[in-house]
C-alpha cells in the first residue's frame, strides 16, 4: 500500500538543492586543505595551496546559484539579510556566506599580491584592473610579505570555524527537522562536515591531476601522499558515522524504522546500498588503504589516487542525492513513498544541474590564465 | 611633523568618541523614526569622515621608521592595508545601514512579520454566502421551505449549487447549476465501506432493481426531489423521539445478510418487535412484509440512544415504489398513476383528495395501533 | 534686492502648507493595528480552534470542494483533505485520499472490516514548526491563533513545507510561495465560519472559539475524548479529533 499525502506528490527541494550542500562542501575542503598549509604549517601541502584557496574562491562564487534558481522568488534573495529570522537555521546563510565570502576574498588578497602586483606593473586595462584591485598601493618589499603573511594565517585560522559553519549549518538545517525520520539525527552536522572535507580534498586531487597530465608536469608526491592520507582518514569517519545513524535506527527499531527500512530496500536501495555504499565507498577505501599502507610505485600509487578521489567525488554528490531526495521521497504519513527525477531541460533539471557544476572549473581556468596556480610547474616544487 | 600628527591623532579619537556615541543612540537611544534617519546620517558622515582620515593619515602616524624603532630586527609592514580595511569597513556600514533601511514598514511590530500582511490576509470577498444568504431572496420559495424539513436539511445550499457570490451579486446573469444526474447524487449517497452505517447509501443498481426501476440511465431526481428527497410529513427535527434503532449496517460493513439467525453472543440490539409485538406479527401476514419497518418509519439517530422518527404518510412518497412511470419495470411494485387517475377514480367527495394513502390501504400495511399519548 | 525676488509672507506660508500636505500624503497617516480598521473584530478577543468527529464523516468531499472554490486552490494541490482508511481482516491498513478531479470516493474491491473517514487540514498549531524556520518572517500567527504566510514577503525556499509533520503546506505554482489552510481568515473575521465547516452536511467539522467558554467547541471539549496527530512531535495543534483511529497518522 503506498499513499502519500495529497501536497507531497511533487518534491518540493529538488536536484539544485542537492547541487548546493555539494557545492559549498567542496568549498569547505579546499579551504580546509589551504589552512592545513597555511596556519599548520603542513609544508608538503604547498604545491596544492594556491590552488585550493583559488577553487574554496570559485566555488564559494556559484554556491547561490543553485538556491536561487530554486527560490520561488530570487528578486526577494535579499529578505535572508534584511529581516532574518534567526530561529531558523537557513536564515543564517546570508551573513555567513557573506562573511565567509569576504574572508576568502580577503585571504586570496594576501597570499596572491605578489602575483597581483606583478600583473599590475605591465600596460593595457589588465593591468589597471590589478592596479584597482590592490587599491593603487603597489609596495612590496620583505616588511609587508612579512605583514601579508601574518595576516593570511590569522584569516586562514578563522576561516576554518567559518567553514565549518558555512557547511554545518546545512546538515544542521536536515537534521534539527523533527518532521522527517530521515533527515531528524544531531549526527547530521557532523557527516556533512565530514564528508564535505572529503569531497574537498578528492576534487583537489582529481584536478591536479588532470592539470598535471595536460600540461606535462610532475606531481610533488610528497603532497599526494599526504592529501590521500587526510583523505582516507576523514572518509574512513565519514562513512563510519553515516553508517552509524542508520545502523542505530535499525538496532533502535523505533516506529519510524518501519517506513524507513522500506525507504532504504526499495526506493533507494541502488542509489543508496549499491552505489553509495557498495561501490562508491567499499572501493576507494580499499584503493585509498593500499595506497597509504603499502610502498608502491609512483604510478601506481598516482593511479590509485585519482581512481579514488574521482570515485569519493561521486559518493559525497550520491550522498547529497540520497539524504535531501530520499528525505522527500518519504511522505510524512509513513505509508508511502513518492518520486522524483529531474527533468531534462526544467529549470531545475539536469541541464541546469550540469552547468551549474561545470561552470566553476570554466572559471578556475580563467583564473589561472590570470594568475597562476601552480607555480612548482614544470617539473620543480619551489 | 608632530603638530600634524598630534592633530592627526586628536581627530581619529574625537570622530571615533562622536561615531561610538552615535551608534549608542542609535541602539540604545529608542529614537522615533526621523530621529533615527537623522542620527544614522550623521553616523554616516562622522564615520566616513574619520575612516577617510584615518586612511591617509595613519601612513603619517605610524611610519615605518617608528616600528623599526632603530633595531634591525625583522619587522611587518601593514600600511599597504590600511586602504583595503578602510574600503571593507566602509562597505559594511553602508550594508548595514542599507539593511536597516529596507526593513519594511510595519516589520516586527506584533511579531517577527510584516503587521501589514494581517489586513492583507482579511482582505479577500467571501464566496460562499451561506443558507442565510440563499435565504435572504429565496426565502418565499418553496424549495428553501422544503429543504428545511426533510432530510436534506444539514446539507447547505452551496453543496450542490457551487459558490453564490457571483450568484448573489448579478443573479440574472451568474445563474447556479442544478445538479440533475445520478454522479452528484452518488458522491454521497454510493455505498462505501468507509461510510458510517446509519447513514442513507445504496448500490444503485440493487436499489434500481429493489424498487422496479429498468432503465438505467434515469437520474435519482425522477423520483426523488432534490429539497425533499423522502417527502416528509413534518419537520424532521421536531419529529418524535425515539430510542436507538440498530440496523445490521451500523456496526457490519458489506454486504449483509439481514435474514440470517444472530449467533449466540450477539449483542443486545433492540428489535421493532420487543415493544410493538402485535404489529410485527400483524405485518408479516401482509403484502409489505418484505419491507424493513424503517423503510416507511423513518428513522434518522441523534445520538448514541435516541433518535428522531416520523412515520411518512405524505402520498408522494408511497409513490416513490407505487408510482407509475416508463421506466419502471414489469417486476416494479403495483403501481398507479398519481394524481389524477388514481383519485378520479376512487375519490368520492371532494375532500377525499387530501387523505393520505393509508387511509383507504391500511390493510394492505399492518393494523395501525393508537398513537402513544404521550408524544412530544 | 528687488521687490519680485521676496516671497510674500502669504506665499510663504501657501508653500508650507502644500509641502506638509505632500509629506504627510507621502508618508501616510500612520496605520491603525490589524482587524481593528473595520472596528468590528479584535484579534485579542478570540482563539481560534476547530475540531473533527471522525465518526460523522461521510467523506462526501464537499469540504474540499467548497475549500477549493473559496479560495482558489490551484489544481493538484490541498488546503484540505479526506482520507480513507481501510482495514482488512488480516490487519492490513491501506489508506487513500480522494485527489482526482471533482474528488469523489469510488468503493475499491476487498474484504473490509473496518473503515472510516479522517478529514485532514492545517493545525493551526501553538508551537508551528513552521514558523520556527521561515529565513525571512513569512510565515506567522496572529493573536487570535491562525498561523498565516505572508505571500509578499515570503521567498519560495520550501522549508516551511519540508518542516510541517503533517503534510498540510505547499508551494503554490501560482504565487511562488507557501500556502495552506488559512482557517478561511476572511471569512472569521467577519463572523462567518470557515468554507469547509459551512460545507460539511453532517456537522464532522466544528469551529470555535476558545476564549468563548459557552460556544459548541468550547463545551464540545470539555466533554468529549479527543486526540491530537502527531503529539510527540510537540507543536501543540488546535485541531482536536473525537473518534480518531490509532492507525491514524
Amino acid at each position: 500500500m503506498n499513499f502519500v499525502f495529497p501536497n507531497e506528490a511533487n518534491v518540493t527541494w529538488t536536484v539544485m538543492i542537492v547541487l548546493y550542500p555539494y557545492i559549498t562542501g567542496l568549498v569547505a575542503g579546499a579551504f580546509i586543505v589551504s589552512s592545513l598549509y597555511h596556519v599548520f604549517g603542513r609544508s608538503e601541502l604547498k604545491p596544492i595551496a594556491r590552488f585550493s584557496l583559488a577553487s574554496a574562491f570559485v566555488f564559494l562564487l556559484f554556491a547561490t546559484l543553485p538556491l536561487l534558481i530554486h527560490l520561488g522568488h530570487p528578486e526577494r534573495a535579499f529578505n535572508i539579510m534584511i529581516t532574518p529570522h534567526f530561529s531558523s537555521a537557513m536564515a543564517g546563510f546570508g551573513y555567513i556566506y557573506a562573511t565567509y565570502m569576504l574572508l576568502v576574498v580577503l585571504e586570496i588578497w594576501f597570499v596572491m599580491r605578489g602575483d597581483f602586483i606583478a600583473r599590475a606593473k605591465g600596460k593595457g586595462p589588465v593591468a589597471w584592473l590589478f592596479r584597482l584591485i590592490l587599491l593603487f598601493n603597489l609596495e612590496e618589499n620583505d616588511a609587508t610579505r612579512r605583514a601579508d603573511h601574518k595576516i593570511s594565517r590569522f584569516l586562514a585560522g578563522l576561516g576554518i570555524p567559518l567553514a565549518c559553519l558555512l557547511h554545518g549549518y546545512v546538515g544542521f538545517l536536515f537534521g534539527s527537522l523533527k518532521a522527517n525520520p530521515w533527515w531528524s539525527t544531531p549526527l547530521m552536522f557532523v557527516i556533512f562536515i565530514f564528508s564535505a572535507i572529503v569531497s574537498g580534498i578528492a576534487v583537489l586531487i582529481f584536478h591536479y591531476y588532470i592539470v598535471s597530465w595536460i600540461n606535462g608536469w610532475k606531481t610533488d608526491h610528497a603532497c599526494v601522499r599526504s592529501m590521500t592520507r587526510y583523505l582516507w582518514g576523514f572518509m574512513i569517519v565519514a562513512v563510519a558515522l553515516e553508517l552509524l545513524e542508520v545502523l542505530s535506527i535499525a538496532y533502535k527499531q523505533t516506529e519510524e524504522w518501519e517506513v524507513l527500512s522500506r525507504l532504504i530496500e526499495n526506493k533507494l536501495f541502488f542509489s543508496y546500498v549499491v552505489l553509495q555504499l557498495l561501490i562508491f565507498s567499499l572501493i576507494p577505501f580499499v584503493l585509498l588503504g593500499i595506497s597509504v599502507l603499502f610502498r608502491l610505485s609512483r604510478r601506481v600509487a598516482n593511479a590509485l589516487a585519482w581512481i579514488a578521489s574521482a570515485m569519493l567525488l561521486f559518493q559525497v554528490l550520491l550522498m547529497r542525492w540520497n539524504v535531501v531526495i530520499g528525505g522527500q521521497l518519504l511522505s510524512k504519513s509513513m505509508r508511502g513513498f513518492t518520486s522524483y527525477f529531474p527533468g531534462l531541460w526544467d529549470k531545475e533539471g539536469l541541464v541546469m544541474a550540469a552547468i551549474i557544476f561545470t561552470l566553476p572549473f570554466g572559471i578556475l581556468w580563467l583564473f589561472n590564465r590570470a594568475i597562476p596556480l601552480f607555480p612548482g610547474a614544470a617539473g620543480d616544487s619551489g | 611633523m608632530n603638530r600634524k600628527r598630534r592633530l592627526l591623532a586628536a581627530g581619529l579619537m574625537a570622530g571615533a568618541s562622536i561615531c561610538a556615541v552615535l551608534l549608542g543612540a542609535i541602539i540604545y537611544g529608542g529614537l522615533s523614526k526621523e530621529q533615527s534617519s537623522v542620527t544614522i546620517a550623521l553616523l554616516v558622515l562622522t564615520g566616513g569622515g574619520t575612516v577617510v582620515l584615518a586612511t591617509l593619515g595613519l601612513d603619517q602616524l605610524l611610519s615605518i621608521h617608528r616600528i623599526a624603532g632603530g633595531e634591525k630586527l625583522p619587522v611587518a609592514d601593514y600600511r599597504h592595508t590600511f586602504r583595503l580595511f578602510a574600503l571593507v569597513a566602509l562597505v559594511l556600514a553602508a550594508a548595514l545601514i542599507a539593511r536597516r533601511l529596507a526593513v519594511p514598514e510595519s516589520f516586527g511590530r506584533y511579531g517577527y512579520f510584516r503587521a501589514a500582511a494581517v489586513d492583507q490576509a482579511r482582505d479577500f470577498e467571501p464566496r460562499h454566502i451561506g443558507e442565510d444568504g440563499c435565504a435572504g431572496c429565496h426565502e418565499h420559495k418553496k424549495e428553501v421551505a422544503l429543504h428545511d424539513k426533510d432530510a436534506h436539511a444539514s446539507v447547505p445550499c452551496e453543496d450542490c449549487h457551487g459558490p453564490g457570490w457571483k450568484h448573489a451579486a448579478d443573479p440574472k446573469k451568474n445563474k447556479l447549476p442544478k445538479p440533475k444526474g445520478k454522479a452528484e447524487c452518488l458522491v454521497c449517497h454510493r455505498q462505501l465501506a468507509a461510510r458510517p452505517g446509519a447513514f442513507p447509501q445504496i448500490r444503485w443498481r440493487e436499489h434500481f432493481r429493489f424498487v422496479g426501476v429498468k432503465d438505467m440511465d434515469v437520474a435519482c431526481t425522477r423520483c426523488h426531489s432534490p429539497h425533499e428527497p423522502l417527502y416528509m410529513d413534518r419537520d424532521l427535527r421536531k419529529a418524535r423521539l425515539h430510542p436507538l434503532i440498530q440496523r445490521c449496517r451500523d456496526c457490519h460493513i458489506g454486504r449483509i445478510n439481514e435474514k440470517l439467525a444472530r449467533p449466540e453472543n450477539h449483542p443486545a440490539i433492540f428489535e421493532c418487535s420487543y415493544c410493538h409485538q402485535d404489529i410485527v406479527r400483524d405485518f408479516a401476514d401482509r403484502p409489505h412484509k418484505k419491507i424493513e419497518c424503517t423503510t416507511c418509519h423513518i428513522f434518522v439517530k441523534q445520538s448514541e440512544f435516541a433518535g428522531r422518527i416520523i412515520r411518512d404518510a405524505d402520498p408522494r412518497f408511497c409513490l416513490l415504489c407505487h408510482g407509475n412511470a416508463d421506466f419502471r419495470s414489469d417486476s416494479a411494485p403495483p403501481g398507479i398513476d398519481w394524481p389524477d387517475d388514481h383519485l378520479d377514480d376512487v375519490a368520492e367527495k371532494p375532500e377525499d383528495r387530501k387523505k393520505s394513502c393509508i387511509d383507504c390501504h391500511r390493510d394492505k400495511i399492518h393494523k395501525l395501533r393508537e398513537v402513544c399519548k404521550h408524544e412530544p | 534686492m528687488s521687490r519680485d525676488d521676496n516671497i510674500s509672507r502669504r506665499d510663504f506660508f501657501k508653500f508650507l502648507a502644500a509641502g506638509s500636505g505632500l509629506l504627510l500624503v507621502h508618508c501616510g497617516l500612520p496605520s491603525p493595528p490589524p482587524g481593528t480598521r473595520k472596528k468590528d473584530y479584535d484579534w485579542n478577543k478570540h482563539y481560534w480552534a476547530y475540531a473533527i468527529d471522525t465518526t460523522k464523516c461521510i467523506g462526501c468531499c464537499a469540504c474540499m470542494r467548497a475549500c477549493r472554490a473559496e479560495n482558489d486552490v490551484p489544481p493538484g494541490y490541498f488546503r484540505t483533505w479526506v482520507e480513507r482508511y481501510r482495514i482488512d481482516a488480516a490487519d492490513q491498513v491501506s489508506v487513500d485520499a480522494a485527489t482526482k478531479d471533482d474528488f469523489v470516493f469510488e468503493e475499491l474491491p476487498g474484504n473490509v472490516v473496518k473503515a472510516f473517514f479522517v478529514p485532514k487540514l492545517c493545525n493551526h498549531c501553538e508551537k508551528p514548526v513552521c514558523n520556527q524556520v521561515c529565513p525571512v518572517g513569512a510565515a506567522y500567527r496572529t493573536r487570535d491563533g491562525v498561523i498565516l504566510v505572508d505571500s509578499e514577503h515570503c521567498i519560495g525556499c520550501g522549508y516551511c513545507v519540508q518542516a510541517c509533520p503533517y503534510g498540510v503546506r505547499f508551494i503554490s505554482p501560482r504565487s511562488h510561495t507557501a500556502d495552506k489552510c488559512t482557517f478561511c481568515y476572511h471569512r472569521i473575521t467577519r463572523g462567518l465560519p470557515p468554507a469547509c465547516v459551512q460545507a460539511c452536511p453532517k456537522h464532522a467539522r466544528i469551529f470555535g472559539d476558545l476564549e468563548d467558554p459557552t460556544c459548541e467547541l468550547s463545551i464540545l471539549l470539555k466533554q468529549q475524548r479527543y486526540r491530537v496527530l502527531k503529539p510527540e512531535m510537540g507543536t501543540h495543534p488546535k485541531c482536536f479529533y473525537l473518534g480518531l483511529d490509532r492507525e491514524v497518522v
